[in-house]
């Protein structure tokens, strides 16, 4: 099973973040991976158990579930249900914790899955550079914040 | 239950940072509050279960009970069993993750604890600023941050 764990600083308060990232059917308005994104049976986003379907830029489409939603944790879970990569019994967690000294937010983004034998490293990086640090950087972009420091927060 | 909260960024590798912190009986070396501690009974500072009796600059002296201690996940947890504070039932909690952008590292401190009501704001400001704000301030000043 590969595991991937990706995490960075938003110079933003916790509840600004959280206001973008609760929305399980905005990622298309901010991830460039993400061409369209519907809920399914026209169910609120926020509802748990709710499946978006949704598009990637070459047109292959993906379905994924909500899990979990906790604003009083700012966190949420979600698995795959149907996706033309093979990523198998995939499930992510997505947490925001606020950095009380600056007024910033530490967004953890954290996911477990299997893949076909040999296939690991390369669905693990891919899975962990375009999806979860692309997405840092597109929400980053999206809510007009400056780019990620490196070092000397 | 009055509850505290406290998390920075530290300008260093996690495993630098707990390096640092993970040892029970290393408050005096890295928090500037504290002046002396030391282990009862001649136990490793790392068996969980440990009392760690140590006094602050002002002579306040404590006694703290290590109940949790995890190198994988790199936390810290542990009650006080004596103290100058009005409070009972304090449970702690000292944390570091991986800011994996970067390598550098989140820390979060947190308590929660019992007190009368007229109390509980001056705790937590006091625990809040005092000593988990001063200690992070202390490391982040060792690592330059």
């Amino acid at each position: 099973m590969v595991k991937i764990v990706k995490s960075t600083i938003m110079e933003a308060p916790v509840e600004a973040v959280w206001e973008v990232l609760r929305d399980f059917n905005g990622h298309d308005q901010w991830h460039p991976a993400v061409a369209d994104s519907h809920i399914e049976r026209g169910q609120p986003s926020d509802k748990v158990g709710c499946v978006r379907r949704f598009h990637l830029a070459d047109g292959s489409e993906l379905r994924e579930q909500l899990l979990t939603m906790s604003d009083i944790d700012m966190a949420f879970s979600y698995c795959l249900l149907d996706t033309p990569i093979p990523l198998l019994n995939y499930v992510a967690h997505v947490r925001l914790i606020p950095v009380t000294d600056g007024d910033m937010t530490f967004w953890h983004w954290e996911s477990r899955f299997d893949t076909p034998p040999g296939r690991e490293a390369e669905l693990q990086k891919q899975v962990g550079e375009e999806i979860y640090e692309g997405g840092f950087h597109a929400v980053r972009a999206f809510m007009g914040l400056a780019p990620a420091s490196q070092g000397g927060a | 239950m009055p509850r505290v909260f406290v998390s920075t960024v530290i300008d260093a590798p996690p495993a630098r940072v707990w390096e640092r912190i993970r040892d029970f009986n290393a408050l005096p070396r890295w928090h500037p509050r504290i002046r002396e501690s030391r282990i009862e009974n001649g136990e490793p500072s790392d068996k969980v279960g440990c009392v760690r009796d140590f006094t602050l600059q002002n002579g306040d002296r404590l006694r703290e009970k290590l109940l949790g201690l995890s190198d994988y996940d790199m936390f810290c947890t542990y009650a006080i069993l004596e103290g100058p504070m009005p409070l009972t039932d304090y449970v702690a909690t000292l944390r570091l993750t991986p800011i994996t952008d970067g390598d550098r590292t989140f820390a979060e401190w947190s308590a929660e604890f019992e007190c009368a009501d007229e109390v509980a704001d001056d705790l937590v400001g006091g625990i809040g600023t005092n000593v988990f704000q001063g200690g992070f301030d202390a490391l982040k000043r060792h690592f330059g941050g």
